[in-house]
Order: structure tokens, then sequence, then C-alpha cells
């Protein structure tokens, strides 16, 4: 049992290694990519400077936490789809056909498929994040501490973008809903919780899981409380273990590309 | 999206024989860019219900932006920038509705894999202009696109917002000019800095800058918001022309700013076009030199 | 034990319908009507360990699915499937250690990785200990040549060694059956003949079982001693390749070159192809006439040159293809 967890790990390992040096294989627009997502994101900043100009606090925040904010958004985006690009072209995977090859392999599908690409701007996303939480002044502790809620936000991202994309084993009109859901939910992600209220606040903790990738965090991270604390912990497991279920029970429905040939 | 362009690429030949014959026929120069007008407008018309999908992300946006404002604006009635709340928050519903309505992948993403797939060695000698082909076509996108939006931005701001304060139904059809130009001087930008592709691997970072100025500075709130100092700058910019200039006029119309903005998008416009040739030529050039 | 078994597959998928033009496109959105196809249906039959098996059939006739069924890729919906006496829809995983598969339009491969690294990376995904992939590496490479370019990045090999990389790296596990899904498509002759001789090498020295689909008549004959033909969903032919030969070969293709035109009699059991001038192709039904009557027939001092051959087995494929199709529609 042991050795088999263990040559999963290698051969995810491997993947992910592999993919970024097939990306890097070109240096400069490598290079480009990665300091320009960093840029594009920096500009962003601008924004906040002039709203935090009209009114001190907005939603509560101030402009640290809105750093905090982003860097764990950015951060944990951007390590989800360095590690699980593929999670996001899930249900073009499912409606074309395209699990064939990790159908036949011996290791586990789901890991084989997330793993088998990346996304090159991401390690912009990544470290801007990280630089943000670092400039942040958490201290050691806090800025640990942010890292653990980096790790629980990629996972409860990519169990939502999984959970989302497997529905295409059953709808294929998904393949443009949810990705559209994910950006919906990383502009959200940007925004203070503060300015929502009623049922969009509702919607925000409960329904998309916004709260549970930044909002907690943020407020954690201002002032600790163990609840919320083991709360993130609890639903980062509770939707991967959910979003596993509904992939394989989805696989089960899987036709490849024969569904293509038929309709010919 | 993605589904979108793969079956706008695969036309390219046809819709090249097709038009050939007719302007041999007809010996009308701009006629054959009418035709592909066509074609793309029908062929998207298709995607209606894909384009739809998209409100998403778009209603997203603007509920973000009505929470924001509610929450800085604290008394009714009070200004910031010289806006009220109802005109900052059509403001961005404008500008978003532009972005949206126009945000096809012909521009940016086709002319890249154009060049650096090596198709554009096929496109450049087909009967014309290789650039003002691509803007028909994303003239074509948009047409089906940009009303769209503009219905669900409608009704959205009615429901949500409630009416531009001081809007003139008169002034419509010069809102509408000014879209559009505004739009056409984005695609004419856009597809400039495309056209690096010629030189290097990859543009997108360039194009996502660029984005992202617009975005930050025109787009999500009125220029006045910037300090005094930096406003001679951002009418430089294409800002100014692209966002900005229409977005102003639907929110808070005045005749003699009406003119000036429509005056520096022709400025513009033709300074932009004159600019995409030349870097088309120069690009075409360096193709011919080194080999595709 | 037989290497694969199976009784009474069935498979179905549903298929959105959708109307030509805008009506069409608003109808799909608001009632989207499906229709069920039958991709596979009721399909037995079992293959012996070693045994060299062509799998045809003509396009949308369910081999593709079948094979996928075998190899865990699809879960049937009706039948049972065993392949090395495993369920391949229960323990895929299990079954994926034992079994290769090389899809001729898919890749396997990293591109920009070396053939060797990728080899490295399937040993690794086999949990094959990393002495022993070395090993095989070195074995596979000699044997199958791959020496000139085994630190080549994959992107910048001729479809050809692409194709044989392909298949080393489905074999460093040692399978005991191998599913190929029309290996040779787009390759030229010289490469499908390298190919093939590595498929018959593979065959002889390891045993291994061979589950072939085709649409290269070359592949199929000269690689297999059994053909199953389906069409349809349905098994239409299940038969050693020199029975249906044997059966199917009553007619026998004449082509003579006389010395000056001549006519040919008409007589029951020869059918005159093409006639033009001196040159004639003659098509004879040995059940209606036996050969040598029929040779008979022709002035054989005014005969230049004369070749006997058989129908090509395209030829009667196609035949096969075309009757059964014909069936299966009423």
């Amino acid at each position: 049992m042991l050795t088999v967890v263990k040559n999963q790990i290698l051969v995810c390992i491997l993947s992910v290694k592999y993919n970024i040096m097939r990306e890097m294989l070109n240096k400069v627009t490598f290079l480009m990519n990665v300091t320009f997502m960093i840029l594009n994101n920096a500009s962003i900043l601008i924004q906040w400077f002039v709203l935090f100009r009209l009114r001190e606090d907005i939603g509560g925040y101030t402009m640290r936490e809105v750093m905090l904010l982003w860097g764990l958004t950015a951060a944990s985006f951007g390590l989800s789809r360095v590690l699980f690009a593929r999670v996001y072209s899930l249900p073009e995977l499912i409606v074309s056909g395209k699990l064939d090859s990790y159908l036949v392999q011996p290791k586990n599908v789901l890991l084989s498929v997330m793993t088998s690409s990346t996304n090159i701007s991401a390690i912009g996303d990544l470290l801007y994040g990280l630089i943000l939480l670092a400039v942040c002044g958490l201290g050691v502790r806090g800025f640990l501490l942010s890292l653990l809620f980096v790790v629980t936000g990629m996972i409860i991202l990519t169990a939502f973008a999984l959970f989302l994309g497997s529905l295409a084993f059953w709808f294929v009109r998904v393949e443009m809903l949810s990705g559209e859901m994910v950006m919906g939910l990383i502009s959200f992600a940007t925004y203070p919780d503060g300015i929502f209220q009623g049922i969009s606040r509702f919607l925000l903790y409960f329904i998309m899981p916004v709260g549970m990738i930044v909002y907690h965090p943020v407020h954690i991270l201002v002032r600790f409380d163990a609840g919320m604390f083991f709360t993130v912990l609890g639903y980062a497991c509770l939707l991967s273990v959910a979003a596993t279920v509904v992939f394989y029970r989805g696989l089960r429905r899987y036709a490849s590309s024969s569904l293509m040939e038929a309709r010919m | 999206m993605r589904r979108q362009e793969k079956n706008a690429g695969a036309n390219v030949g046809v819709l090249g024989k097709r038009e050939k014959y007719i302007g041999r026929r007809y010996g009308l120069p701009g006629r054959k860019y009418g035709v592909i007008y066509r074609s793309v407008l029908m062929e998207n018309l298709q995607y209606a219900a894909n384009i739809a999908l998209g409100f998403f992300g778009y209603f997203v946006f603007i509920f973000i932006f009505i929470k924001l404002w509610d929450y800085i604006y604290q008394t009714p009635g009070e200004l910031i920038a010289g806006y009220s709340k109802e005109q900052m928050i059509w403001y961005v519903m404008m500008t978003e509705m532009m972005w949206f309505g126009s945000n096809a992948g012909s521009v940016g993403r086709q002319v890249k894999t154009d060049i650096r797939g090596g198709n554009i060695a096929y496109l450049m000698n087909k009967p014309y202009h290789y650039t003002l082909y691509i803007l028909t076509k994303y003239t074509g996108e948009w047409s089906v696109r940009l009303p769209m939006y503009a219905l669900l931005a409608v009704m959205i701001g009615t429901m949500m917002v409630g009416p531009v304060p001081g809007f003139k139904i008169v002034a419509v059809p010069v809102m509408a000019a000014c879209i559009i130009l505004g739009l056409t001087i984005n695609a004419v930008f856009k597809i400039c800095i495309s056209l690096l592709s010629f030189w290097i691997e990859d543009a997108s970072p360039f194009q996502w800058l660029y984005d992202k100025l617009l975005l930050v500075v025109g787009t999500i709130f009125p220029v006045e918001i910037f300090p005094q100092a930096l406003q001679p700058f951002f009418k430089l910019t294409p800002i100014y022309t692209v966002c900005y200039g229409p977005a102003k006029l639907i929110v808070d119309f005045r005749p003699d700013k009406c003119v000036e903005i429509l005056a520096a998008q022709v400025l513009y416009l033709a300074a932009g076009c004159g600019l995409m040739f030349f870097v088309y030529r120069k690009g075409v050039k360096k193709l011919y030199v080194n080999g595709g | 034990m037989q290497a694969i078994s199976v009784k009474e597959l069935e498979k179905t998928f549903r298929v959105r319908r959708k109307e030509k033009g805008m009506r069409g496109s608003v109808q799909a959105i608001l009632r989207p009507q499906t229709e069920e196809v039958k991709a596979v249906r009721g399909v037995s039959f079992g293959v012996d360990e070693g045994e060299m098996l062509a799998f045809i059939g003509p396009n949308g006739a369910g081999k593709s699915t079948t094979i996928k069924m075998l190899t865990g890729i699809l879960y049937p919906d009706g039948g049972r499937v065993e392949v090395l006496g495993i369920d391949p829809a229960k323990r895929r995983r299990q079954l994926a250690y034992q079994i290769g598969t090389v899809f001729g339009q898919k890749e396997q491969l990293w591109t920009h990785l070396t053939p060797y690294d990728n080899f490295r990376f399937f040993g690794a995904i086999y949990d094959i200990p990393e002495k022993e992939t070395e090993r095989r590496i070195g074995e596979l490479t000699e044997r199958f040549e791959l020496g000139g370019f085994i630190n080549t990045p994959v992107r910048n090999l001729s479809l050809g060694q692409r194709i044989r990389c392909e298949i080393v790296a489905s074999l460093l596990h040692k399978p005991k059956v191998l599913f190929l899904d029309e290996p040779t498509i787009g390759l030229d002759p010289v490469v499908k003949e390298s190919v093939r001789s590595l498929i018959k090498q593979m065959n002889r020295e390891f045993n291994t079982t061979i589950f072939l689909t085709s649409h290269d008549v070359g592949d199929i004959e000269k690689l297999c001693k059994r053909i199953i033909i389906v069409n349809a969903g349905q098994i239409v032919l299940d038969d050693s390749m020199e029975h249906l030969k044997y059966h199917y070969l009553h007619k026998k293709i004449v082509e003579v070159k006389m010395q000056e035109e001549t006519t040919f009699p008409q007589v029951e059991g020869i059918t005159i192809l093409k006639h033009k001038g001196t040159y004639a192709r003659l098509e004879v039904d040995t059940a209606a006439i036996e050969i040598g009557d029929a040779l008979r027939r022709i002035n054989a001092q005014a005969v230049e040159d004369i070749n006997i051959s058989n129908v090509p087995l395209e030829n009667i494929i196609m035949e096969i293809y075309k009757a059964e199709g014909k069936d299966a529609a009423s």
C-alpha cells in the first residue's frame, strides 16, 4: 500500500516536472509570461489606491487586508494551475474523448489527468501572491499560516473546478459554464467580503466557496479563530471527496471519442 | 469561445474564394469585406446561446461594483469626482458592456496563431488586406455580442440601479457611433500588438498589459477619479477614445464634449490604422527575408 | 486459459439530435432530443493466448468501442468481458499492468522529451524498478533499432520513428496482451513493413497475444491468422484467414495477352471484366466452371502472356462489408 502511494506521488512529481520543462523550452517566452503576469496583477493595486483615497476602509478592509486577500487568491489560483491546470480544461477533455490514454495506465486516472499540463502565467500569479503575503508583515508564524491557507485555497479551488468540470460527463454545455463560474469565483475572491450583505453573503460562503478560499483565511490571519480554522480545513477535505466521487461517477458515463464517431 | 474560433478559422478558405469571385465580378473593392462581414455574422448568430453563457461573468462583475459603490457612497446625492452613484455604476456597466461585448478572439488569439502557426503565408496572398480582413471579422463577431450585452446591461441597470439621470434618448445614435468607433480603435490597437508575433513568439503578455491598462484606468472608473496632475496624460492614451469617451457620453451627455470625443476618435482611428498597416508591412517583409 | 473472452457485449450511446439551422439550434436548447445509437450489440468471441487476431470493420462498426471496453476505457452496458481473467471495468488498474495499447492516432509520448526519458517515465508509471527499466530500454532499443534517435526529442522524430517509440513504450512492462488500434495509419510502405515485423517478432518471442484493428489489408494479411469482421455492432464473420480465403476464393482473375485480337466465348462462369485489343481480363467462377475447363476455352497457341491470380483480400472484405451492411440495414 505504502509503495503504491509512493509510486503514485513519484509519477505525479515527474509529470509536473516534465510539464514545466516543456514550458521552459523557450526561456524568453517563459520569463516574459511570468514577469508580465506579475506586472499585470500588480497594476490592480492602482485601483485600490484610488478607492482607499475615497474612504479609509472598504467593507471593513484596509489596504493591508486587501493585499492579504489578493495574495491568498493569486497564490492559490496560481498554485492550482501550476500543478493541476488540466482540471480547468476537463470538460473539453471529456467531451472530445481525450481521457483514453490516462485510462490505460495503471495509475490513478484523476491524478494523471490533473497533472498532465501546466500553465506558465500561473507561475507569475503564484509568485505575485507569495510576494504580497511576504510584504504584509505577518511575522514568521503568520506567514507560515498564510502558506497553509494557500494550500487549502488551492485544494478548494481545484475541487470546485473538478466538481463543475465533471458535470460535463452528463451535460455537454458545462464546457463554457464551468469556466465562467471559476472566473466569477475569482472575481468575488478579490473584493472584501464586507461589501456583500444578505443573500449574496450567504451565497459566497455556502454555495460558491469564496468564503472558505479567502474570506475566512483573511479573518483568521487578522485575528486567529480556531473554529474558523477547522471549518476551512474540514471544508477542503469534504469538497475534495465530493468532487472526486462526482468525477468517478461520471467516468462510468465516459464515451471516449465514440460519440463523435456515432454522430457521423 | 474556442469552438467559435475554430469554426471561424475553417471558413477562411471558403470566404477567400467567394470573395475573390465577387470582387472580380463587381469590381468594388469594399464589397468583399461586406461579404466577409455577413458570413461571420451569420456564423456567430448560431453561437448566441454560448455567448449568453458569458452573461454570468458580466453579471458578477457588475454586481460586485454595485455593492462596492453602495459601500463607498455614504450619503444620498453625494458626488465623487463629479459623478453621482448612479452615474458611477452606469459608467462601469457601459465600459464593461463594451469589454464583454467585444471580447472575441480574432484580434488577439487568431492573429497570433495565424502568424506563429504559419497560416499567414496563405492568408496574405489572398486578394484582401489581412488586417482589414481580421478587422471585418471582428466586427462581425461583436455585431452579435454587443447588442446582447447591451440588452442585458439595460435590464440589470433599470432593475438594480435605476435609469441614468438626465439621459437623452435623442443622443442615442451619436452614442452608438461613439461606441462603434471606440471598439474599432481598440481592435486596431489590439491587432497592432498581435502583429508583434512576427518578431516574438508570444505577444499575449503585451496584450494583457494593454487590457489591464484599459481596465484599471478607463473601465472600472472614470479618469476624473485620478489626481488632477495625471489628467492630460490620460487624454493622450487610447483610454480616452476607447472606453472613457463613449461611456462618459452615455452617463453625462453634453454636445461640446461629444464633438471633442468624436474628433479625437477619428484622429485616433487614422493614426491607429496607419500604425497597423506600417507594422504589418514590416512584419511581412521580415517574413519574406527569414522565411516562415 | 483464454487471453480474452467476451460474451454478449453491448454498448449504447445517447446522441443528441439537432435539426439544421437557427430553428434547430433554438429547439436543441429548449427541447433537446436524444436518440440511442447501439454501437455494439451482443458481441461474443474468445482469443487464445499467443493468438494474433484482426478485428476489422467499416468506420462506425463498433471496433473502437469494443477495443475500448476491452482495455477499460469504456464501461460496457451489458455482457461480460474478461481479459487475462480480469474484468476491465472493475479492476482497470490491475489489468493495465498486464496489457499494452497503441492507438495510432493518439500519442502517449511527451513530445518535448527524448524517447529515453519517455521510456523512463513509463517505467515509473508501471512501477518497474529503475535498474530493470534501464535493462529493458537497452534490450528494446537494440532489438527495434532505436539507437540512432533515442536521445532526440520526440517532436523532432519522423512519424515512423515516433510510432516505433510508441510501440516500444507500450512494451516496456512486457504486456501479455497488446491492443493495436490502426498502428500503421499514415505510414509509408517501408515503415509499415518494419512495424509489422516488429509486431510479429513480439508475438513470436514473448508469445504476446495481439489484438489488431486496421483498415490496411496488408496489416491483416501479413500478421493475422484469424479475422473477425464486425459491422453495425455485430460480428458478421469469425474465421481463420486461410478458411476465409478458401471459402471466398472461388473466383480467379485471369489476365491474358493474345498475339492477335480474338473474341472470347460466352460461357457460364466466365465474366469478361475488360477487353481491349489483344489484352483481356476475365473473372472465372470456379464453382460454375473448373479452372482447367476455362483455360481450354482460350486458344492456347495464340496466348502471348498469361497471369492467373486470386481476387485480392481487399475485394473480399469489401464484399462482406457490403453484403452484411445491406442485411443489417433491412
